[in-house]
């Protein structure tokens, strides 16, 4: 009798630490301090973590977009420069002009050397063309072009096209680089059995395995901190905002470090959406830390078959997500251009100014297209809803007389014309919003125009009984 | 099979007895029994006794024509749950109808949002109610009117005996009417609210169901068909269907053909000429009007032949029409 009073607690206690243990292991907490593993490695590195080069150039989106507003209204060749510098270069000595010190948000780094030295972003620019946007010119062309009209356009927005430059550039450069890098290149062929094996070192002397460094640089692509798994969606958000020092400085040294503890580009729009209860970021954070920790757990021997395709597993689930992150992004978009042009209307009725909304439009409606021209550089094949939603929002937001771009001429000029109803424009709103939501299965969706019609029609019930009257 | 059929009780049968939005809910069904007891105690002057025998005659319950409401509502839950995806949803009138009114009005028209909420809800509630009701009236009316929807709706008429369940006795043809009927009506109302009154627009409800739908349905609706005959006061009757107008729709008498094709409202029949007010002590005998064929209580009957007698309809029309091109030499 009294061994078993002192069995049962004692069996009690082992079963809820190893339950709890268990559960611990599913996920470690933090992406980062990964062993090395590369075989014969003689150096003094003791963690294989490793995408310094990523975070540099989200830096360096964060810094063109910033100078992509800075526009007076003419042709400025220093500005033009300075931007391609952030393009194209690779120029030491370049500023962080994005994300800097804010109040008591300190920030480690001033420079993007001291991050990683030597990085551009045009040589990771997905090179296909964009069929959403005019001129049939690929990835690079495309953002060159912005940068062009950009450095002459006042403020970065253009009225006589309703073009909004840094939302523009920065919407489709995170998918046209990040996205487009991580998925249809690190989470694609580089998961190939003979494409950086794991078996060998990434470069001769690195101090990470082929595997270990792909998986590092999709992740450091998708632009969430190490410690995002232990971080609200509100939290993870607030970072990027430079709001909360204390959630942000994970490390507590006083400091933001940019390669490990800011939340940048998609990472920051999952958070977003997650605020309404959706799990986008931690699904990718974690199906990326549980990808880490197989290439790790192999020791730096080749991944066998039956590895590879559980990693090719956690690779589908990343990017399954991360596009939907995207579609709720133009999603949640599509319903700020809905209302905006609900605004101009009741302001255009009552002949008051409508510039303030008209620019808020004109900002709207380039998120929403760069999402939009993002989602087509994963390298998947959006079939007839790609088509079907370039030609729903068409080259540029329906203008207050009716007039939407249409091209770009022999000279490099936009081109404006047709006679499309801002009425007609909202109801392309309503569909994408529903081609978004039914393609990608979206959950977030914010700012849904129909969303509460869809509430009404439920409330109202089923008429699938027969019945008689 | 049998694992399917229990599942099938128990996701579609079941149910509907304890949903407020259905009129066989169990709630509704004790409401109609109190009313009905009520009524042929006090104004009937009937003791307990003869009151539970009228309530629960066999005939009206068990007959063979009662067993064919049961067979019917059985079999119909499985075929619309094949049907019903296929048919017209209100989702897809509503997104016609709310993309249409951008159109229309170049834009979203909001109108005074100063209303308090209340009022837009029961104003949503009211006009969805009129207009669903209105719809029915029409929608039956051709039923009996166009012959080749009589041969559908026949089926629910050849009933002998009526009971709650016999509202369950259609066939499947109009089933489908119905449904897109009720597609077309909540869709164009849902859509015409939301354009002009946004996220202030809800639907009235009483245990999820509208308020107008769960009054009609606690005030006796399932008396409409029972062996309970409960008359309205003659002006009421000229507004509201009582249980006795649709026992007159029911009726095989001639002179009650046609008549009381409205649900809730009798207002439409006395606007549009076929209202038939109630009278005390009338002796009814339920059925088809002089042509009550054999078997129209089994399976044949009730799925089959509907569906001959339509083409037979359909081919004498088609074959008139084509005598009618020859004659005049139109081709």
């Amino acid at each position: 009798m009294n061994k078993l009073f002192i069995k049962i607690p004692a069996f009690l206690l082992i079963t809820l630490v190893a339950t709890s243990l268990s559960f611990g292991s599913v996920h470690a907490n933090t992406y980062g301090n990964f062993p090395v593993t590369v075989k014969n490695y003689s150096g003094s590195k003791k963690d294989s973590t490793s995408y310094t080069g990523q975070m540099a150039r989200h830096v360096l989106h964060n810094s063109l977009k910033k100078l992509t507003g800075k526009g007076n209204g003419k042709p400025n060749p220093e500005l033009k420069a300075k931007m391609l510098s952030y393009y194209v270069g690779k120029d030491k000595g370049r500023k962080i002009i994005d994300p800097t010190t804010k109040d008591d948000f300190n920030i480690k780094q001033t420079m993007v050397d001291q991050i990683s030295k030597g990085k551009n972003l045009k040589g990771k620019t997905y090179k296909g063309l964009v069929n959403g946007f005019p001129g049939q010119m690929t990835g690079p062309e495309v953002i060159e072009f912005m940068i062009d009209k950009a450095s002459s356009t006042k403020g970065g927005f253009d009225p006589l096209t309703g073009y909004n430059y840094p939302q523009l550039l920065s919407k489709f450069m995170m998918g046209a680089v990040f996205y487009s890098q991580a998925v249809n290149n690190y989470l694609d062929e580089k998961l190939e059995a003979d494409n950086k094996p794991n078996n060998k070192p990434y470069k001769k002397g690195k101090h990470y395995t082929g595997k270990e460094h792909v998986w590092d640089e999709a992740f450091g692509y998708f632009g969430a901190p190490a410690h995002a798994m232990q971080l609200s969606a509100k939290q993870a958000y607030g970072i990027a905002k430079k709001k909360d020092m204390k959630v942000a400085d994970a490390n507590g040294d006083g400091v933001v470090d940019l390669y490990t503890e800011m939340t940048f580009a998609h990472a920051y729009y999952a958070a977003d959406s997650d605020k309404t209860g959706t799990k986008y970021m931690h699904t990718i954070v974690g199906a990326f830390i549980d990808g880490r920790k197989l290439i790790s757990d192999a020791g730096g021997s080749a991944l066998t078959d039956e590895q590879r395709m559980q990693l090719m597993g956690y690779a589908k689930t990343i990017k399954t997500n991360w596009e939907k992150v995207i579609a709720e992004a133009a999603f949640k978009y599509a319903g700020s251009c809905y209302k905006d042009l609900e605004k101009l209307r009741t302001i255009v009725e009552s002949n008051g100014d409508a510039s303030k909304a008209f620019a808020a439009y004109g900002k709207h409606w380039g998120e929403m297209k760069g999402f939009l021209m993002a989602l087509e550089t994963s390298g998947r094949d959006l079939g007839a809803a790609g088509v079907r939603m370039n030609r729903l929002v068409g080259y540029g937001p329906v203008l207050l007389g009716g007039g939407q771009v249409t091209g770009i001429d022999a000279s490099g000029n936009l081109q404006t014309g047709g006679n499309r109803s801002m009425g007609e424009y909202q109801v392309h709103m309503i569909k994408l919003q529903k081609l978004l939501g039914d393609t990608f299965d979206l959950k977030a969706r914010k700012n849904d125009a129909t969303g509460q019609m869809d509430g009404l029609l439920k409330s109202l019930g089923t008429s699938r009984s027969a019945e008689n009257d | 099979m049998i694992e399917q059929a229990e599942q099938l009780w128990l996701s579609e049968w079941l149910p509907a007895f304890f949903n407020p939005q259905k009129r066989i809910f169990w709630g509704y069904l004790l409401s109609s029994l109190l009313i009905a007891l009520l009524w042929l105690r006090l104004v009937k002057k009937m003791n307990l006794r003869s009151s539970a025998i009228q309530i629960f005659n066999r005939h009206a319950w068990i007959s063979r024509s009662a067993l064919a409401d049961y067979k019917v509502m059985i079999i119909n839950t499985l075929l619309m749950l094949m049907l019903s995806p296929r048919l017209l949803a209100k989702a897809t009138i509503a997104y016609l109808v709310f993309n249409g009114m951008h159109m229309l009005f170049d834009g979203r028209a909001f109108l005074s949002t100063d209303l308090p909420q209340w009022v837009i809800a029961l104003g949503f509630t009211l006009f969805l109610f009129v207009l669903d009701d209105f719809a029915r009236y029409w929608l039956h009316r051709w039923l009996h009117t166009v012959p080749i929807l009589w041969s559908f709706h026949k089926v629910h008429h050849s009933a002998t005996a009526l009971n709650p369940f016999t509202v369950f006795r259609t066939h499947p043809v109009e089933a489908a009417l119905f449904s897109v009927r009720s597609a077309l009506v909540h869709g164009f109302t849902t859509a015409l609210f939301f354009f002009f009154f946004g996220d202030q627009v809800t639907l009235m409800m009483v245990l999820g169901a509208s308020i107008f739908t769960f009054s009609f349905n606690l005030l006796g609706a399932n008396l409409r068909h029972s062996p309970v005959s409960i008359r309205y006061w003659d002006l009421l009757e000229y507004i509201i269907m009582s249980p006795a107008q649709h026992h007159i729709h029911h009726s095989t008498a001639k002179e009650h053909l046609n008549k009381n094709f409205g649900v809730v409202l009798s207002f439409w029949d006395w606007v549009f000429g076929s209202l038939r007010l109630s009278r005390a002590g009338e002796q009814l005998n339920f059925g088809l009007s002089g042509e009550q064929p054999r078997g129209q209580n089994s399976l044949k009957g009730l799925y089959i032949e509907p569906i001959h007698e339509a083409g037979v309809v359909f081919l004498r029309f088609f074959s008139n029409h084509l005598n009618f091109i020859k004659n005049n030499h139109i081709i």
